[in-house]
């Protein structure tokens, strides 16, 4: 550990702040608490949010895992969690199961999630209205009128031109019949995991100086009309080429000198347990 | 020079911290503050812990029932108090005076439900009552052993009509550290 820096990095000040908000957060499901954004040594925009939220929860008691689009070896994840065992000096997991809290951008792990366990998810853009209305004070003002005609417009039109709802990730949702909230950009494979889960999910845009979550057994409905119900992507007659799993989110890799088309699982630290057994 | 406590700052903090996102995300179970309180002093040493963990210079408290506590809060965080309808947190350390607490907490704005009060208050234990509690956080409906106070608190609460996203946040602290929170989407049925 690096004694040259406080522990876990951020002053105490700065956790204190950011521990509130995730209080408020977790009380008020879905609904997006200003924060004061830290400066770190990673450029906003690189899962500064998420890092935050890390740092101001992890103790020496905590096992850490850090995904980035599934991955625990790419270079986002890599450097995030040897920066947080610079500054902690917590032990850091691949496993899943072992890990405490999960800091992850893009995906959600395929094995469910306990309730003793924490998942941390980048945000670039935490405002699901943005894409209708680029003003933040008319955006506050929207939800708090539950104004979300725009946003349904925006998927009605979206039906019109091309005869079904073409968000594949950030698809939006409901949190419990209140807030519509931006589930960061996970595949909308990855959004019924949101619904009654037994874990904590935290959201955290550093950039956008925005925290929100979702608490463990809090109703999440994907914005669906009733006669087009909401859709996950379909891998129908798909399996991964290492494990074979057929029931887990793929990755598709395209060989350009022989114009194949592998599939294999995007959460890989899955894909390689599936393997071992 | 004398020393006051042992809490720690960084480490008994992130503790603390922790129990009270377990309690917040999970209402109705029951956290413990005791290890932190342990190593504060003062006739309220929890709510110390409590405060200790969350308050500083950039946030208002109001402490009702104890004149004592509000002056240790305020020499160790250096929150500034305030009116109880002002204050972003506050600590009923005298069952009596939660009916002024509750009425007075202020309970954010349509907006900004964020820029509400959390209620810290001291449950003594006395009596007992049940009641369903059901909402995000709970699996179903969970049947909860509560105390007359805690009951009345939730009445209070139940009685403000608070317009959701609107409304308070509670944590019931009981002597031995021990505590749980309702916030404010929890709902309660008479068991």
């Amino acid at each position: 550990m690096n004694d040259n820096y406080n522990y876990a990095f951020l002053d105490e000040g700065s956790k204190r702040e950011i521990r509130r908000s995730i209080l408020k957060a977790v009380a008020i499901p879905g609904y997006q608490v200003p924060f004061g954004s830290r400066e770190l040594p990673i450029g906003r925009g690189w899962g500064t949010g998420g890092i935050q939220l890390t740092l101001s929860l992890i103790g020496p008691e905590d096992t850490l895992k850090v995904i980035d689009q599934g991955s625990d070896e790419s270079v986002n994840a890599v450097n995030i969690k040897k920066f947080v065992k610079m500054c902690t000096d917590v032990p850091c997991t691949t496993r899943t199961q072992d890990a405490t809290i999960i800091q992850t951008r893009h995906r959600i792990p395929e094995i469910p999630l306990r309730n003793d366990q924490i998942l941390v998810l980048q945000v670039p853009i935490p405002e699901p209205l943005r894409i209708v209305e680029p003003k933040e004070e008319v955006t506050k003002k929207m939800h708090a009128e539950m104004d979300y005609a725009g946003i349904w417009l925006q998927l009605y039109e979206s039906l019109v031109k091309y005869g079904k709802v073409t968000i594949s990730s950030e698809y939006p949702c409901t949190v419990e019949d209140r807030y519509i909230m931006n589930p960061s950009p996970i595949p909308k494979f990855d959004n019924p995991k949101l619904h009654e889960a037994e874990c904590l999910y935290l959201f955290g845009a550093g950039r956008e100086k925005k925290i929100y979550a979702i608490p463990p057994h809090t109703k999440v409905v994907s914005l669906a009309f009733d006669d087009v119900p909401f859709e996950r992507e379909s891998f129908a007659g798909k399996k991964c080429r290492l494990c074979g799993s057929t029931d887990t989110y793929l990755d598709e890799i395209f060989d350009s000198a022989t114009g194949e088309r592998y599939y294999q699982c995007s959460d890989t630290s899955y894909c390689k347990e599936v393997r071992s057994r | 020079m004398k020393q006051l406590h042992t809490f720690d700052e960084v480490f008994d903090s992130q503790k603390t911290f922790r129990a009270i996102l377990d309690a917040m995300a999970n209402p109705g179970r029951r956290e413990s503050a005791a290890e932190a309180a342990g190593k504060l002093y003062g006739g309220n040493p929890a709510m110390l812990a409590v405060a200790m963990t969350l308050l500083d210079n950039s946030v208002r408290f109001c402490c009702l029932g104890d004149s004592a506590l509000a002056e240790q809060i305020h020499l160790l965080t250096h929150a500034p108090a305030a009116e109880a309808g002002e204050a972003d947190y506050l600590f009923v350390a005298d069952p009596a005076q939660i009916p002024e607490a509750v009425a007075a907490a202020k309970c954010g704005t349509l907006e900004n439900p964020h820029l509400s009060a959390t209620l810290v208050i001291a449950d003594n234990g006395e009596g007992e009552a049940e009641a369903v509690l059901y909402g995000p956080g709970i699996a179903g409906r969970m049947r909860c052993p509560l105390s007359e106070t805690a009951v009345g608190a939730l009445r209070l609460r139940d009685a403000r009509h608070d317009e959701y996203p609107e409304g308070i946040d509670l944590i019931f602290l009981s002597p031995d550290g021990s505590f749980f929170s309702i916030p404010r989407l929890v709902k309660r049925e008479e068991a």
